[in-house]
């Protein structure tokens, strides 16, 4: 019985490619838009899943609680003395103030992030000198490690000192003490770190000032209770905590951003038209196909199974081809189509390496997504042409 | 030869190619893995808060401490233009409401 089933399935599988085989042309480049189609949705979900894998992998470690102030609905400089403030709070280990920010390099038109932070109160010294190429930290005033795309950009390579302008534009110089290894480049390619008082300097911002506070705490579980302490105590503040940080990607590159909207209307555009063109009937040759093959003996069923394993053939066709390149652009291609966006108009361009995890419920998601409408628009008017009498269809009708 | 026999095997060969593919990547991914021990260090001490992706605007180059706002604040009726503002939805924004 089971044999018998099988065979029959194997005869319409090779009947239907037969068949398909007939028109060619037509079915490839059915074949070709639709796996375009499996490629750009896929594509933005692998892309998207290998960002969020690398933030959550990357920001482990991120701050335990920042604390920024907030005037006017615009986040400011920090007074450093908040920080006796929340000396009654007992779960802090420790709070760093830190100065950091931007800097346009009117040169190059790069962007840096300049950070400034006090060396002796920098937590986890020692691991963090592995991350530097000579394991040199600054010591003095005036010194600065630099991100391995600064050093490419400004073309510091063999240069013992830099150039930075202050708001005035008198001109700040640094020595180049070291500069980060090239795997941490998803984190510090655009890094400038030097002391605290050299970036309140560059910045020209008073001594007493901080752009945030970075809190440590004793326990972890305890960060959300001491963040709600925290805001209450200084509610001219915002208090971010890690998991609200880590939080942030699985939000940012959701479905909700905009260039998975672009992809998400473009397939949806293109079934729209391609299920309307199907369901809109079948044309005269397929219909006086399906009258002469009920002539000679097949039933409605029969049509059906047979169209069933057309569109089984066609859109399986192109969802493993599309899944399949989309894989390859965003892995071997490093996601080639996609960067150009993601990194906009930055003369700083990481060189991102993702390798995403494939989850089933992405290729579940995309299955439905392709699949499954193009079956509904294959074998529903196939159904209703085959549910026509014989003679009718052969008439035109 | 079947015609379904030639289909089966082109299906059959595409899925090895997709095994070998994935199998490959999952040693560059394990090279990785190892390096960040590495990144977590940096994270630890500067307290970074954010990949770096993309450079253009401080708002998509640290998402996770900036404002839903951020984007139209450069100057008056600044609208959001960067490109790579169109990748990302807005960041996490009731960090405050939350630990009230």
């Amino acid at each position: 019985m089971n044999n018998r089933f099988v065979e029959r399935q194997i005869n319409f599988l090779d009947y239907a490619l037969a068949s398909l085989w007939r028109k060619k042309l037509k079915n490839l480049a059915i074949i070709l838009v639709f796996g375009a189609v499996i490629f750009l949705l896929g594509s933005f979900q692998l892309v998207s899943n290998g960002l969020l894998q690398r933030a959550e992998d990357t920001l482990t470690w991120a701050p335990e609680i920042l604390i920024q102030k907030m005037t006017a609905g615009r986040q400011e400089s920090i007074p450093v003395n908040y920080k006796e403030k929340l000396s009654e709070i007992f779960g802090i280990r420790n709070i760093t103030p830190r100065v950091w920010g931007y800097y346009f390099d009117e040169v190059t038109l790069a962007n840096y992030t300049v950070i400034g932070m006090d060396a002796s109160k920098m937590p986890n010294k020692s691991g963090f000198a592995k991350s530097l190429e000579k394991g040199q930290m600054p010591t003095a005033s005036g010194e600065a490690i630099l991100g391995q795309a600064v050093l490419a950009v400004k073309n510091l390579d063999n240069s013992p000192a830099f150039s930075l302008f202050r708001p005035d534009l008198s001109l700040k110089t640094f020595s180049i003490t070291d500069k980060f290894k090239k795997e941490t480049s998803i984190l510090t390619d655009d890094l400038i770190v030097m002391s605290l008082a050299d970036g309140r300097d560059l910045f020209s911002m008073d001594d007493n000032l901080a752009t945030d506070l970075m809190v440590s705490v004793a326990n972890t579980r305890e960060i959300d209770t001491i963040a709600k302490k925290i805001a209450d105590i200084l509610p001219d503040t915002r208090v971010l905590t890690r998991p609200q940080i880590q939080k942030t990607y699985h939000m940012v590159f959701g479905w909700r951003s905009g260039f998975a909207s672009v992809c998400l209307l473009t397939a949806l555009a293109a079934f729209v038209i391609f299920s309307w063109d199907k369901a809109s009937g079948l044309s005269p040759e397929e219909k006086k196909e399906i009258a002469i093959l009920k002539l000679l003996g097949w039933q409605t069923s029969d049509v059906l199974v047979l169209r069933f394993w057309e569109g089984i053939i066609v859109s399986f066709s192109a969802f493993l081809l599309g899944c399949t390149a989309a894989y390859l652009h965003v892995v071997y291609f490093s996601s080639t189509l996609f960067l150009p966006v993601l990194a906009g108009w930055s003369i700083i361009r990481p060189n991102l390496q993702l390798y995403p995890n494939i989850h089933l419920a992405d290729l579940v998601l995309l299955f439905c997504f392709s699949v499954l409408p193009y079956l509904a628009a294959t074998v529903v008017p196939s159904w209703r042409s085959a549910s026509l009498p014989s003679d009718t269809a052969l008439q035109g009708g | 030869m079947r015609p379904s026999f030639y289909y089966v095997t082109f299906i059959l060969s595409v899925i090895c190619l997709d095994g070998m593919f994935i199998y490959y990547a999952g040693q560059g991914k394990s090279q990785q893995q190892k390096d960040l021990s590495i990144i977590h260090d940096v994270t630890k001490t500067l307290g970074l808060t954010d990949i770096c992706v993309t450079t253009e605007a401080r708002y998509t180059r640290h998402p996770a401490v900036s404002d839903i706002l951020v984007p139209f604040m450069d100057h008056p009726g600044g609208m959001e233009h960067f490109p790579s503002g169109s990748f990302f939805s807005p960041p996490y924004t009731n960090n405050l409401a939350e630990n009230r």
